[in-house]
């Protein structure tokens, strides 16, 4: 989809932009002011306001809806629109309580907002009113229907971005519009107040409880007080709190996000987070971002004892083991370590995607993936997942799967051996496959073989590909019309008479057909599979690979990685990875790390011989994300800064470091080392920008350099069998959002650590299970997730504790035996 | 010889004793009465009516720091209070302050000395007790005390010369200088009383008694909108209490001088006795005195100088003169 | 002065009477003049008569002015704005304040703090409230931008006390419950304003 630059009149002020671009989005990115409720950027427009009417050479058309034009002319102001849109703020205060001064949203509310900005100071519509009651929808959702201005943008960003379409109007009851307003009201506020007396908005599952990921997003995004976060009802106005920018740390898409703080209570003074809020127009957050905030290491001093035995435990270390929850700093700091006291660097989470990218950058001849999440958003229509549970892994993934198929009338393959039910909701066009574990490489073969432009690809994988289609027969049923001739009988002179009729038929006929039998190895129907794809294709010219985690930690990564390598290449595709855990991206590209631990070890909120804890249970207290100051690196490859939210009275690693005579000043200090030669620049912490611009041009950090390098010529590899898993298996997964110790703390995040699985095979299961492993075994309740399908069970790793990963080893797939206790 | 000293002993420590507690008593008296001007209350408090107020301000005064700003001379610093209370009490020494009476059998003559020059006297030793606020003023280093300290120079100087003119012609009339003989120049009753002769002499010896006792509308050395308290600035404790106890005890020395001097001194007035006379005539004087503060304002230091030099010095010279006239005539 | 009087604090009302103080002297010999006819006029006396008056008059005719403090007390004005007091709804006896938090916000000397919780009957609860008097300026911005007429300023303005900070809490300030009967209106700083009716505009309702 590419974009044509031009040029329309706004106001009288010329305004460059992209055709087709939404005038309200053209204004915006102008600086031009035009009021809007309904309309949030990435999502489409819900035309539920009609505040944001404008007049596009001399037509009134909504601005949100409206595509700019070469040479168009608006006008955001005149008599008329200023007179309509006092209307429909006036309608939106029909019957609305007077209740700001318990509100939450007092202080920052659209409604009130906008009813001052327009001048509403007199009322001319009334209707009785309806009672409508207060529904705690979730365990974090609080909605207050008597506040809700059914604007819908909770519906519309849970269904165009959040992907799970949790939410949908419904009826409200209670009397209908007066007609007579018909002639008194101005036409769109006329229509829109119809409509908003008609509707609240309800579960779209037809309860009382959303069941959705409790992601928060809607929260956000709602313009009044009617949603709101279970836990901050009423407990502190939004203008007391004080905004931190900084970055997510539980996941590797680094969303931006705001600490809200304040003073905890009137006896204690100490800060606290009430909230975390985010800019919803360019970035939506999960439920671990909006509700794990709260993780922070509280009432640590500094204890000079532990600091002596850190210092020298940290001298005697062979091994330091860290989690990738860390900033690109600590890890420099970890790497130095290395560099200068030869300790073994062992982080079990990021050390298979190193080598895969590794692998990957040898064989693209890039340092880097070629693409990312918002590219993918913003242009794509058909996207292709391999490798990771998409609704776990990564909500950024997800969000981005799930937005290209609404607002780009998109396609999507889903690949992954766990069945998924919320995947196919994403849209009409996404097909799921189901394959065993093992098959990725399969499944990379099948999107060569799919995707590749033929003409290009190497001679032996055309051969290597030809090789799975056959020409075969098959009966097809089609419909034809046949004449039939029948016998009427005429009432009035009794004569039958015959008569000429079309009726259908179904007739059976034999047709040829390619037979793909890589589909059919990854146990898809390839004639079904033939049909649904051909309808997927049609009008599609941009085309996204995202690969997840299970393709890092696969027996065969190595030739995965050239798979990939090669799939990007020759299927024009935009290829996004989804680095594993946190700041995944940032230690890989830092830090060597090395395969296994030896001797003593230290452990970075990790296990070990000697404990440094954000937690709070360690040897040494550390300080949390929430509490340190850094750069992350996110999966859209950017190097992001974060700031300290919270107070934290301890020892930093920094501090050690300065005791074994490598540290610097601060730890920030760090960030204009970060190594050049692996993508990073040269800044100071203090000069990195944050934020967003107008027009969701993200300007936070600075984008990782990838480096050029000749790609290798190595042969790629044909699928190979040899992983394929049968029996009983285990999948490495976290329920929504858990991600680490830290999500595990937040007092807002319940899933617990358990076995999940489809509830028939939790049915089967029974309450709690032991799994053994190879080398071991786990002790777990079992949970039923309603969006699960299949045999394979989910066990998480969020505990770090609890070792997951020498169980599993590097694979996230392994063979158990379940034991019902 | 020995009786004499005795008595005389006698009588310095009864006159000493009783006119510092009169002092201090005056203070009450001009806190009430002011008050009452005001229509206020004044003290209430402490003891009946305040009365109690007296030994409350005496404790408070004892037990306060006594300190001595680094600057200062310490020596005088420290003598300067007990000038001003030391020549109030000396001063009264040569003044007459009740008829004579008997006490077993002795007549006792209510006066420490009877000297012949004793209105000279008592005018000299209040004059000296100009020492006590120019040394503290300029022995305290502080700008304030140094110009409290000159303004007491000019204006006790200056009115040394009115006092002193204005006591002139009734000294020409009497012929003498000693109290006593005053006193009984005017034995014949009220029409005999100075006052009538030397109405003017009268007025100009008030003014300037006003001025010598540093009483408003001429108490300009401790001028608080001006210059803090002036001499005063750096003392506390019983230091500024001795000032205080001088300036009060003045105030009862110019009270007996003019009683004695125009109005008829002890002699029996009408039905009452000499020695109720002259208590009523002192205590007239000392509630005048406190009734002034309570009416009228300060006047500037400029004004107070234009009043004595060209006004109260002239008419004093013109009142010896027309006197000396009138008697040579 | 009656009290009536005392309370009148709008300045520009009262009657003031211009001293005819004459012309001033300009020369030499007016001022003397002037001087010589004071003199003889014996103007100086008329202060002491004045002064001599007023003694009388609180001597003997029952007008002193001296209020004995702390036994006997002037009632303030309703306008002073002395110690708070948080008021209840008199018709259910329930505290007024909705825990807006708009004092806290506005307090000049940043020395109001409160909790505030969602209770049970799904309304904001105010479950602490303090004042540090220690900081508070008593500049009734609080009273002022209260919308609930929650809080105000009481009479009690005796307040010393023997530290720096001094903290009231909720229950400290709210009308206990027994007296809730001769709970008063506030008429001071931050009352509605007598022609508040006359600036609403009438909502149309459609019952
Ligand atoms: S939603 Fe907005 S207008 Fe409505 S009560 Fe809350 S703050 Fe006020
Ligand atoms: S809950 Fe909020 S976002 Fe949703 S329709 Fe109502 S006002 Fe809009
Ligand atoms: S919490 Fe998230 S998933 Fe649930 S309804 Fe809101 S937006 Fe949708
Ligand atoms: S009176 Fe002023 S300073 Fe005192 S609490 Fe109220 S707003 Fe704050
Ligand atoms: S302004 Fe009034 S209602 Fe609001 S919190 Fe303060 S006292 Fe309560
Ligand atoms: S913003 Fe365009 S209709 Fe609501």
């Amino acid at each position: 989809m590419s974009k044509k630059e031009i040029t329309i009149t706004i106001d009288g002020v010329e305004c460059r932009t992209w055709e087709g671009e939404y005038l309200l989005n053209a204004a915006r990115a102008n600086g031009i002011f035009i009021p809007a409720i309904c309309y949030l950027t990435r999502c489409s427009p819900t035309l539920a306001c009609r505040i944001c009417l404008v007049e596009a050479d001399g037509k009134r058309v909504y601005s949100c809806n409206a595509k700019a034009k070469e040479g168009m002319n608006v006008v955001t102001q005149s008599e008329e629109i200023l007179e309509e849109r006092r209307a429909i703020m006036e309608v939106y205060d029909v019957n609305h309580p007077l209740q700001c001064g318990v509100c939450d949203q007092h202080g920052e509310c659209e409604l009130q907002n906008y009813t001052l900005e327009l001048g509403v100071d007199s009322q001319h519509f009334a209707v009785p009113d309806t009672m409508r009651e207060v529904k705690e929808w979730s365990t974090v959702l609080h909605y207050d229907a008597g506040l809700c201005i059914v604007c819908e943008r909770c519906v519309t960003v849970c269904k165009d971005m959040i992907g799970d379409s949790a939410l949908k109007t419904g009826p409200r009851g209670g009397p209908a519009v007066d007609k007579a307003y018909k002639e008194t009201a101005p036409k769109d506020a006329y229509a829109m107040w119809n409509k908003l007396q008609k509707s609240i908005i309800v579960p779209s599952n037809g309860t009382e409880h959303t069941n959705c990921s409790d992601c928060g997003e809607c929260t956000a995004v709602c313009p009044v007080g009617a949603l709101t976060e279970r836990d901050f009802v009423y407990k502190a106005n939004p203008w007391e709190l004080k905004e931190i920018p900084a970055t997510c740390a539980h996941c590797s898409s680094g969303c931006h996000l705001y600490y809200e703080t304040r003073f905890t209570s009137i006896d204690n003074h100490d800060e606290m987070i009430f909230r975390v809020k985010n800019e919803w127009n360019f970035q939506s957050l999960c439920g671990a971002g909006r509700f794990g905030y709260d993780y922070e290491n509280r009432d640590v001093t500094k204890d000079e004892k532990a600091f002596a035995k850190a210092v020298e435990a940290l001298k005697k270390a062979k091994t330091v083991r860290f989690s990738s929850m860390i900033t690109n700093e600590e890890a420099l700091m970890l790497q130095r370590l290395k560099e200068e006291r030869g300790v073994r660097l062992v982080n079990p989470e990021v050390r298979p995607f190193q080598r895969f990218l590794a692998a990957y950058a040898k064989a693209a001849g890039r340092s880097l993936y070629g693409s990312d999440y918002k590219a993918i958003m913003q242009e794509s229509d058909f996207v292709v997942s391999v490798g990771a549970a998409l609704r776990n892994d990564n909500p950024n993934a997800r969000y981005a799967f799930n937005n290209v198929q609404k607002m780009n009338k998109g396609a999507g393959l889903y690949f992954h051996p766990v069945g998924d039910t919320l995947v196919p909701t994403f849209g009409k066009s996404v097909e799921c496959i189901a394959h065993k574990p093992g098959q990725e490489e399969t499944a990379l073969y099948l999107v060569l073989d799919l995707f590749a432009d033929r003409e290009n690809l190497p001679e032996y994988i055309k051969t290597y590909l030809d090789g799975f289609h056959e020409t075969r027969k098959r009966t097809i049923k089609e419909r034809v019309m046949k004449e039939v001739v029948e016998k009427v009988l005429d009432k009035e002179s009794g004569e039958e008479n015959e008569v000429k009729k079309k009726v259908p038929e179904m007739v059976e006929k034999e047709v040829e057909y390619d037979h793909n039998l890589l589909v059919e190895a990854l146990g898809g129907d390839p004639v079904a599979f033939a049909d649904s794809f051909e309808k997927m294709m049609k009008k599609k010219s941009s085309f996204a690979l995202i690969v997840g985690e299970d393709l890092y930690g696969h027996p065969r990564w190595e030739n995965l990685a050239k798979l990939v390598a090669l799939a990007e290449k020759h299927c024009g595709m935009k290829l996004a990875m989804i680095p594993p855990k946190s700041n995944a991206l940032g230690v890989a590209l830092i830090c060597d790390l090395d395969d296994s631990a030896e001797g003593y070890t230290v452990g970075y909120n990790q296990p070990g011989d000697f404990r440094l804890s954000a937690l709070g249970e360690g040897d040494l207290d550390m300080p949390a994300m929430n509490q340190q100051e850094g750069t992350m690196s996110t999966m859209n490859k950017r190097v992001v800064p974060t700031n300290a939210a919270l107070e934290y009275g301890g020892y930093e690693l920094n501090d050690l470091m300065n005791a074994l005579g490598l540290g610097k000043r601060l730890s920030v200090d760090w960030t204009a080392e970060l190594p050049v030669d692996k993508g990073f620049q040269a800044v100071e912490f203090d000069d990195l920008s944050d934020g967003f611009l107008n027009d969701g041009t993200e300007v936070r950090g600075y984008a990782l350099t990838a480096f050029k390098s000749r790609p290798s010529a190595a042969k790629v590899a044909a699928a190979s069998e040899e992983a394929v898993l049968e029996g009983e298996i285990a999948y490495r997964c976290n329920p929504q959002r858990q991600f680490n110790d830290f999500t595990d703390k937040a007092h807002q995040i319940f899933e617990a650590f358990a076995l999940y699985a489809s509830p028939e095979k939790a049915e089967a299961l029974g309450e709690r299970v032991e799994v053994v492993f190879e080398k071991g075994s786990l002790l777990l309740d079992v949970v039923a997730d309603e969006r699960m399908q299949g045999e394979i069970v989910e066990i998480p790793d969020f505990k770090a504790d609890r070792d997951v990963y020498g169980l599993f080893g590097e694979s996230r797939y392994a063979n158990v035996t379940i034991k019902k206790v | 010889m020995d009786g004499y000293i005795i008595a005389t002993v006698i009588k310095a420590v009864l006159v000493l004793s009783i006119i510092a507690a009169l002092a201090g008593f005056g203070t009450y008296l001009e806190r009430k009465v002011l008050a009452f001007m005001q229509r206020r209350l004044g003290p209430m408090h402490v003891g009946p009516y305040g009365l109690l107020q007296l030994a409350a301000d005496g404790i408070k005064l004892f037990t306060k720091e006594d300190f001595i700003p680094s600057g200062a001379n310490r020596l005088i610093f420290m003598i300067a209070p007990m000038i001003t209370a030391a020549t109030a009490f000396i001063a009264l020494a040569a003044v007459p302050l009740l008829p004579e009476f008997k006490l077993f059998g002795v007549t006792v003559k209510p006066i420490i000395s009877d000297l012949d020059i004793g209105i000279l006297f008592v005018l000299g030793m209040m004059a000296a007790g100009l020492y006590g606020p120019l040394l503290a003023g300029m022995a305290q280093n502080n700008k304030w005390g140094l110009l409290g300290a000159a303004r007491t120079a000019a204006v006790f100087l200056s009115y040394e010369v009115v006092t002193g003119l204005s006591i002139l012609a009734p000294i020409m009339i009497v012929g003498s200088l000693s109290l006593i003989d005053f006193n009984n120049y005017q034995a014949g009753g009220m029409g005999e009383w100075l006052i009538w002769k030397q109405p003017l002499a009268f007025v100009l010896f008030l003014i300037a008694g006003f001025a010598e006792t540093n009483r408003t509308p001429f108490d300009l050395i401790e001028n608080e909108s001006e210059i803090i308290a002036g001499y005063a600035t750096e003392y506390s404790g019983m230091r500024w209490g001795m000032f205080f106890i001088g300036e009060y005890a003045n105030m009862i020395t110019i009270g007996f001088l003019a009683s004695l001097v125009f109005l008829g001194g002890f002699n029996d007035w009408g039905f009452l006795p000499g020695g109720l006379a002259i208590i009523l005539k002192v205590s007239f004087f000392f509630f005048f005195m406190l009734w002034v503060r309570a009416s009228w304002p300060h006047i500037r230091p400029d004004q107070l100088m234009w009043l004595c030099w060209k006004v109260l010095m002239p008419l004093a010279v013109i009142n010896v003169t027309i006197t000396g006239f009138v008697m040579m005539v | 002065m009656s009290l009536e009087q005392f309370k009148n604090r709008n300045v520009g009302t009262q009657n003031y009477t211009m001293l005819d103080l004459g012309e001033r002297p300009k020369t030499g010999w007016d001022r003397f003049k002037q001087v010589a006819r004071r003199s003889v006029k014996l103007e100086l006396f008329t202060g002491l008569k004045v002064t001599f008056r007023e003694m009388i008059k609180a001597l003997f005719m029952g007008e002193m002015h001296t209020i004995k403090y702390p036994f006997e007390k002037l009632p303030i004005s309703p306008r002073y704005r002395a110690i708070h007091e948080m008021k209840r709804l008199l018709e259910s006896g329930h505290y007024r304040c909705i825990g807006c938090g708009l004092c806290e916000k506005i307090c000049i000397a940043d020395c109001i703090r409160m909790d505030t919780r969602y209770d049970e009957n799904q309304r904001k609860e105010v479950s602490e409230y303090t004042i540090n008097f220690g900081r508070c300026i008593f500049c009734g911005y609080c009273a002022e931008v209260c919308p609930e007429l929650a809080i105000v300023h009481g009479g009690r303005y005796e307040n010393a006390s023997e530290q720096r900070a001094s903290f009231a809490l909720f229950e400290d300030m709210l009308t206990p419950l027994d007296q809730l009967n001769q709970q008063q209106e506030f008429p001071g700083f931050g009352a509605v304003s007598p022609d508040a009716d006359k600036k609403i505009k009438k909502t149309p309702l459609a019952y």
